[in-house]
């Protein structure tokens, strides 16, 4: 083992932290009027901590939140950005390490529910019953909805633009209820299932109002 | 010394919003989310009365839900709101709307003490002007968002 130091320099530098050391004690026992070292600040009364966010592409999202406190407010906009509320009413905002988040919230973090999937049904042309191919796709359904703690299934109803926005949200919902009806036949819990119609807002393929298009007749199945 | 932010109008606007949106639903369920899942000693509380929080449970606007040591829920809202309630917490779904067709509404999360994250679903994107979290020192607003929230008791 080689040291670079000179072995000089080693006791005078421990000297000087010793005074260094030995003269913030004084003033603190002086300040304090008492022996005992001053107690650490006390925690802060709330942290907000803001996760990065991605898209079903894994792409970041942009994300914010704004804590405001009375009459302060700090905007947090960046991943693991972290606001604290002091005891005395000073909210401040730092970055947080990944570690730190994970130490403090790893039992909030970890009881997170598994990802909603999406699965999309056909229906035969010109009519509201599905394709052989579509309904032979039930069971595997239930199966997946039911391997998830409180697993529930969506149907998700859509329609072309033929037809005035208002009949197509009932058609789109009676479209999805029927479905919903074919979950429940096949005994999956009618508590956790929905019917949903949102008539012609999400079409798959864009078109015209009053164009027909097969392809945005149909509903999606969201397992969640 | 803080003092909790007063409530501010969104409320009434947000119950202007429910009714306004309530009027073309044929479709009214009381609830607002599933329970998914959790761990250890979670207790819902419903008009006063324990319930006990089973996966698929429901919850509803006006449930506290209340963590023990080294337990933990989660819950998804009809919006696709998720909800994580961590150790030692408790946490009310003070308000909830939302319908399903126009996908309109608002969520109000009171948390009295512990932790809370929530990954924001379509209202955060539809309506987040009216998506908070309110703890007995601050509210926090939203913009399509994952975070966690800690207050001390």
């Amino acid at each position: 083992m080689t040291r670079t130091t000179s072995p000089m320099a080693t006791p005078s530098l421990l000297t000087a932290a010793r005074w260094r050391t030995a003269s913030v004690l004084a003033t603190a026992a002086v300040l304090a009027g008492c022996a005992s070292p001053p107690p650490p600040p006390p925690p802060p009364t709330l942290r907000v901590v803001l996760l990065p966010q991605k898209d079903a592409t894994g792409q970041p999202v942009a994300t914010a939140v704004q804590v405001t406190s009375g009459d302060k407010v700090q905007a947090l906009d960046k991943a693991f950005a972290l606001a604290e509320l002091g005891a005395q009413g000073q909210l401040t905002q730092r970055i947080a390490t990944v570690d730190e988040v994970q130490a403090r919230y790893g039992d909030v973090l970890k009881i997170q529910p598994p990802s909603p999937q999406t699965f999309v049904l056909s229906f035969l042309p010109g009519s509201s019953n599905l394709t052989p191919e579509s309904e032979q796709q039930l069971p595997r359904l239930i199966e997946q909805a039911r391997a998830r703690a409180g697993g529930e299934i969506l149907v998700v109803g859509h329609t072309d633009r033929v037809g005035n926005a208002e009949a197509n949200d009932r058609l789109s919902l009676q479209r999805a209820q029927a479905i919903a009806n074919l979950f429940n036949a096949r005994g999956f819990n009618p508590d956790l299932l929905s019917a949903i119609g949102r008539g012609e807002r999400e079409p798959l393929v864009p078109t015209a109002d009053d164009v027909a298009e097969p392809r945005n007749r149909r509903a999606e199945i969201v397992i969640r | 010394m803080t003092h909790p932010t007063p409530r501010p109008h969104w409320l009434t606007l947000a119950l202007a919003l429910t009714v306004a949106a309530g009027a073309g639903n044929t479709w009214a369920t009381e609830r607002s989310g599933t329970f998914k899942n959790m761990e250890g000693d979670v207790t819902l509380i419903r008009e006063a009365r324990s319930l006990p929080a089973v996966p698929g449970a429901s919850l509803q606007e006006g449930d506290r839900i209340v963590t023990g040591r080294n337990s933990a829920v989660s819950a998804m809202l009809r919006d696709g709101t998720v909800v994580s309630v961590g150790p030692n917490s408790s946490l009310d779904l003070t308000h909830y709307a939302y319908e399903n067709t126009s996908q309109n509404g608002s969520l109000l999360l009171n948390l009295l003490h512990g932790t809370v994250r929530m990954i924001t679903g379509i209202m955060g994107k539809t309506n987040p002007e009216l998506v908070k979290v309110t703890t007995p020192t601050a509210v926090i607003g939203v913009r399509g968002t994952d975070f966690i929230v800690e207050a001390q008791p």
